[in-house]
């Protein structure tokens, strides 16, 4: 949509008695930075290679109270029969399907922001952090004390329906207590809308601390969506992340970490399949402050049709952080002649003593796999949907949650043998 | 079993088979003998299936069928079986999976009900046993993390399962220590039958003392230059290729 379109929505938004005074100037800031730099390919770096045209050519509105679930709304049968789940429908936070156990506190919309002590930031790695900075408009926070441990996973669904393109800008925070430990499963799912969907999370990991991170996204097929986390890391905190992409027509996906205390932990292990005119793309950037840090990131794209795929994926180690190890792989299989991946690794090393590697690749399916397959009579079709599973398997092992596991394969399956 | 007639075969616009004539009988035993670069991995490659050769003059015959049309699927279906020379790698392809797969595809190929889970596993656990490979075996991704020998001994598990009318020994005894080849030799020596045919390529003589053949042939630039009894092994172990080339 035009600049002009952005600003209509923008001054209705400015116009909501929500926290007007707190958040206003906020929001015109991050508004204004948005409009000076645009949707410009040549200023967003990491976006040289995404084609943001629908953003700029689609017409969003904001999502309104009439945007809740009608009363005959069909929910989709649970997925997984989760004991705890968070449920949003166009961005509406949906009190009566929400359940959480007693020890975790939860703050819906913005009310997060009501304690004057509570600093909102202000992310501005992406024009999707600005646009949500700008257009924020629900979201939950979600507190966890100390030493709680809660082994059930929480189910973190977001719904898009309805007929109408709606800009959807919710912001959630997880505060995660010195030594607790949380499972979160996060499913984007999407029926016959065009939603724009953009999603920044807050994690904070304290002392000694675990989150164990699904994200599945399922958006309907002319969808943008994008997910911006930004994570804080104190000491001895781990945070593991599985990412799938296979929805949207436009998904991104941006993980800014700080390792800010020892030993801290970041594991990023991310599948996306891609077809059609579908674009997905990956951004990372780790940044090693404190020593004796751990990350890891482990991308892998399948790329169908006249599809494409970014991965820019950066390492930043700084002076203090010695003893850092980092990993950082890319893999990309193309599975035909006009599917494109761009793949931009990059390690920025500003200290002498730690242990860094990287590495990526993207062709075909290899040809010698294929013909040692075939050479034991599996016929072509089958032995490349043997290789390509084989190829998904370990992201897919990532997953520890059985059913959850099985709901992520079963979908995939059919999308492989499409 | 296997007729080569006249096979002149190019890579890349460079001749590498030059006119090979060889003729295997049911039951039998051969070995092509050659010094790297000779053709003999080009000679298996061909006779298996793989894309990127081209055969510019001649005919492989197979059970009297020409099968140079064929698709390496169906050249396996039909019982011709290559235990590679580089056996390949495949990270997150499980080894049960893959051999369960392979051998449903022939017992369905062959009109034979496919085998369940339960089956499969009692017929491979024999076969390993045989190999003395470890159970666990079954549970890892196929070749990934495993030595060179123990890939080797893969690729005889694979051709005992699939019970070909026609296993070539691509270089079977390249990278292995005494005891996985006398291991490997006693396997395909089980597996020896009136029925079924052997093409063991090598470059020494060595493996010809565990699997004895009935004719060797030496391949020197692309062509057949002397066929003989197992005594042409020994020869060449003794004398060296020097005294074959012109």
């Amino acid at each position: 949509m035009r600049d002009s379109n952005y600003q209509s929505e923008f001054e209705k938004i400015l116009a909501r008695d929500y926290f007007s005074s707190k958040f206003n100037p906020l929001r015109k800031n991050a508004f204004k930075q948005f409009l000076d730099n645009g949707l410009s390919n040549k200023y967003w770096d990491n976006l040289r290679f995404t084609n943001l045209s629908v953003l700029k050519k689609n017409i969003f509105r904001i999502s309104e109270a009439s945007d809740s679930p009608p009363e005959n709304f069909k929910y989709p049968e649970p997925i997984i029969k989760e004991k705890y789940k968070i449920v949003f429908y166009n961005g509406h936070y949906q009190k009566n399907l929400t359940t959480l156990p007693d020890s975790i506190k939860i703050l819906t919309n913005l009310e997060y922001y009501s304690d004057p002590a509570k600093k909102v930031l202000q992310p501005s790695n992406s024009p999707f952090d600005l646009l949500n900075t700008a257009f924020m408009d629900s979201g939950m926070c979600l507190i966890i004390e100390k030493n709680i441990e809660i082994n059930n996973p929480i189910l973190l669904i977001f719904i898009n329906s309805g007929e109408d393109q709606l800009m959807i800008s919710p912001r959630i925070h997880i505060d995660l207590g010195k030594s607790s430990s949380i499972h979160l499963f996060e499913h984007h799912l999407g029926f016959q809308t065009g939603n724009f969907s953009n999603v920044t999370t807050f994690l904070s990991l304290k002392e000694n601390s675990f989150l164990k991170h699904i994200r599945l996204q399922m958006d309907s097929s002319q969808a943008i969506n994008s997910g911006n986390i930004h994570i804080e890391q104190d000491q001895n905190s781990k945070y593991y992340l599985s990412h799938f992409g296979q929805g949207s027509n436009l998904g991104s996906i941006s993980l800014n970490s700080n390792l800010n205390g020892k030993g801290a932990e970041c594991h990023l292990n991310s599948l996306s399949l891609t077809n059609g005119h579908q674009h997905l793309d990956a951004n990372v950037l780790i940044n090693h402050i404190s020593s004796h840090c751990t990350s890891s990131q482990n991308f892998k794209t399948v790329l169908k049709d006249s599809s494409s795929g970014v991965f820019n994926g950066k390492v930043v180690v700084n002076k203090n952080a010695q003893k850092t190890d980092s990993t950082q792989s890319n893999k990309n299989i193309l599975l035909s002649k006009k599917a494109k991946m761009n793949s931009n690794p990059q390690l920025v090393i500003n200290a002498d003593d730690v242990k860094c590697s990287h590495g990526s690749s993207t062709g075909e399916i290899d040809p010698d796999a294929l013909f040692y397959l075939r050479s034991r009579g599996i016929n072509e079709t089958t032995a490349k949907s043997i290789l390509i599973h084989g190829f998904i398997s370990e992201i897919l092992d990532t997953v520890n949650n059985h059913d959850i596991k099985s709901f992520i394969k079963s979908n995939f399956d059919k999308w492989i043998e499409n | 079993m296997l007729e080569i007639k006249n096979l002149h075969a190019k890579v890349n616009r460079k001749s590498i088979l030059k006119g090979i004539n060889l003729t295997i009988k049911e039951g039998e035993i051969h070995a092509v003998m050659g010094k790297n670069g000779s053709g003999k991995s080009t000679l298996s490659n061909i006779v298996t299936g793989k894309e990127g050769y081209n055969v510019t003059n001649g005919d492989i015959k197979f059970k009297n069928k020409s099968i140079l049309e064929w698709s390496p699927e169906k050249r396996s279906l039909n019982g011709i079986f290559m235990s590679f020379q580089y056996p390949v790698v495949m990270p997150g392809v499980n080894n049960t999976y893959f051999l369960k797969a392979a051998v449903n595809a022939k017992r369905k190929h062959d009109g034979e009900k496919e085998l369940d889970a339960a089956s499969f596993l009692r017929i491979i656990k024999e076969k390993l046993k045989e190999l003395k490979m470890d159970a666990s075996y079954l549970q890892r991704a196929v070749n990934d993390g495993f030595s060179g020998g123990e890939k080797k001994r893969n690729e005889i598990l694979q051709m005992l399962t699939l019970e070909p009318k026609l296993a070539i020994l691509d270089e079977t005894d390249s990278g292995l220590d005494i005891d996985a080849l006398k291991i490997i030799s006693d396997g395909v020596n089980r597996s020896r039958s009136s029925k079924r045919s052997f093409l063991v390529i090598t470059h020494y003589q060595r493996l010809l003392k565990y699997i004895e053949p009935d004719v060797v042939h030496v391949l020197i630039d692309g062509k057949i230059v002397k066929s003989g009894d197992k005594d042409l092994a020994l020869k060449l172990e003794e004398k060296g290729y020097g005294w074959l080339e012109k």
